[in-house]
């Protein structure tokens, strides 16, 4: 019994440091309301006398030293390289080399549409996975709640505007089904390897069921295209798996008319990364 | 050799893009955590920008199967605070209040704002060490149950039992009147 009261204390408590109120999470254990709310009070308390911010000057000074770090170390690595290593081994130099020449023969035999696809192509055994997830907010007020994605894109670092581009290959995620921890794959293939550092998804439509009344209720989006700032990196030898997290929040009264948006999460909003088994090195055909 | 080489190369690189992509989050909550041990913003919002940079230097001695990188970084900040409260202590270094309380323009409001302040710290230091220290890492720190009992070595079922117990002391001693 107290180890049940236990859980639902550090799950309120997990609700509340994710921005859900104390109301909120109430709602959702009435069984211990009476014991709840007083711990929970006393937390929020807690937070509201220590309440404290970074500067944003302080955090972008401390950013940029440790960018700094991170670079000075980079070129110590390229240092410690012999110089053959140096200009040969980077893959870009071969890349391009290969480039231009597929290039020319693609020229010669007229293959030039398959050099150019429309952007990466699903493959189970891909280096790169997309999944879904819903930050439990207001998500308990529906019976379901479909969101529609017809794209996703990842920005590569350095860039502004090339973004590596894909359509998911499961277009529509029940948000219901997919609360806290739980996900959805919506995309698996190979991407670029690289830094990427930021993320968006193009929602094309949102159909909430009410699960009190039954009834369709709009959701709003704040754009349909969703995007979030997030640096991650995708390697050849790892599988990296992006969640996306999404969350629809509950704006209003009962009396005004509750309204409902979704929009991203950009702190629950991860990548995880493994071996990539498929691709052990020195595989052999 | 070149290729285990180049194999710690790639990890070394994989694990600094990971330590990047954690500073926009955690910077914040590693400050916070600082500044409710230490009092002092500026000297909070320094240790957390440290934090960063000793984990840079230490990345060699992470290891994924330990505790996650995130609950890591705060195991570094806890180290670089006991550093500091040591320094200030030999330098004899006291500070007027436990907290500074940020300046404001109605006299009123900072009075009762360290009245307050004042009130918690005194319930606070009446919990024990690792009950106070489960407390600023789930509630400024924002870590989960398990990230937390990741740094203080203790199962989940083990921080959530501390965890209602603190809580429980920290409300009846809130609630009187003393």
């Amino acid at each position: 019994m107290t180890d049940n009261f236990d859980k639902t204390l550090d799950e309120c408590i997990d609700r509340i440091n994710r921005g859900e109120s104390l109301e909120s999470c109430l709602a959702h254990y009435p069984e211990y309301v009476e014991q709840l709310e007083p711990l929970l009070q006393a937390m929020l308390q807690t937070k509201e006398t220590y309440s404290f911010a970074p500067s944003a000057s302080a955090k972008r000074v401390a950013r940029q030293r440790f960018d700094a770090a991170l670079e000075s170390l980079e070129q110590r690595r390229r240092e410690k390289q012999p110089l053959f290593t140096r200009v040969f081994a980077r893959p870009l130099a071969w890349t391009t080399a290969a480039v231009v020449l597929l290039i020319l023969v693609a020229g010669f035999f007229g293959l030039r549409p398959w050099l150019y696809p429309v952007g990466p192509l699903p493959n189970p055994e891909g280096n790169f996975v997309f999944l879904i997830s819903d930050d439990v907010n207001a998500i308990g007020d529906f019976e379901s709640l479909n969101v529609s994605i017809s794209k996703i894109g990842l920005l590569p670092s350095g860039d502004t505007d090339r973004w590596v581009e894909f359509d998911p290959e499961v277009n529509e995620v029940d948000l219901t089904l997919v609360p806290g921890d739980k996900t959805q794959e919506i995309w698996r293939g190979d991407v670029p390897e690289g830094q990427y550092t930021k993320v968006f998804i193009h929602v094309t439509g949102v159909h909430g069921i009410l699960k009190e009344t039954g009834e369709t209720v709009e959701v709003k989006l704040p754009s349909q295209k969703l995007q979030i700032s997030k640096t991650f990196q995708v390697t050849t030898d790892m599988v990296t798996s992006f969640t996306y997290d999404l969350t629809v929040v509950a704006a209003g009264s009962p009396q005004s008319g509750i309204k409902y948006i979704l929009k991203p999460q950009v702190g629950q909003s991860s990548a995880d990364h493994k071996p990539n088994k498929g691709k052990a090195k020195d595989k052999q055909p | 050799m070149g290729a285990e080489s180049n194999r710690k190369t790639e990890t070394r690189r994989f694990n600094e893009a990971r330590l990047a992509s954690l500073y926009d989050e955690y910077y914040g909550k590693i400050a916070h955590y600082a500044f409710v041990r230490i009092g002092n913003r500026t000297e909070a919002e320094d240790i957390a920008g440290e934090v960063f940079l000793k984990a840079l230097e230490s990345l060699e001695s992470y290891k994924e199967r330990g505790i996650p990188m995130q609950a890591w970084l705060f195991r570094i900040a806890h180290n670089l605070v006991v550093d500091h409260l040591r320094k200030m202590a030999k330098h004899k270094i006291v500070p007027i209040d436990t907290v500074q309380v940020e300046a404001d323009a109605d006299p009123v409001t900072l009075t009762d704002k360290k009245i307050e302040l004042e009130r918690m710290t005194g319930a606070m230091e009446q919990l024990t060490p690792e009950q106070r220290e489960v407390l600023r890492l789930r509630f400024f720190g924002g870590l989960t149950s398990k990230e937390a009992g990741s740094i203080l070595n203790k199962s989940d079922g083990a921080v959530r039992e501390m965890q209602r117990a603190a809580v429980e002391k920290l409300r009846r001693l809130l609630v009187t009147d003393y």
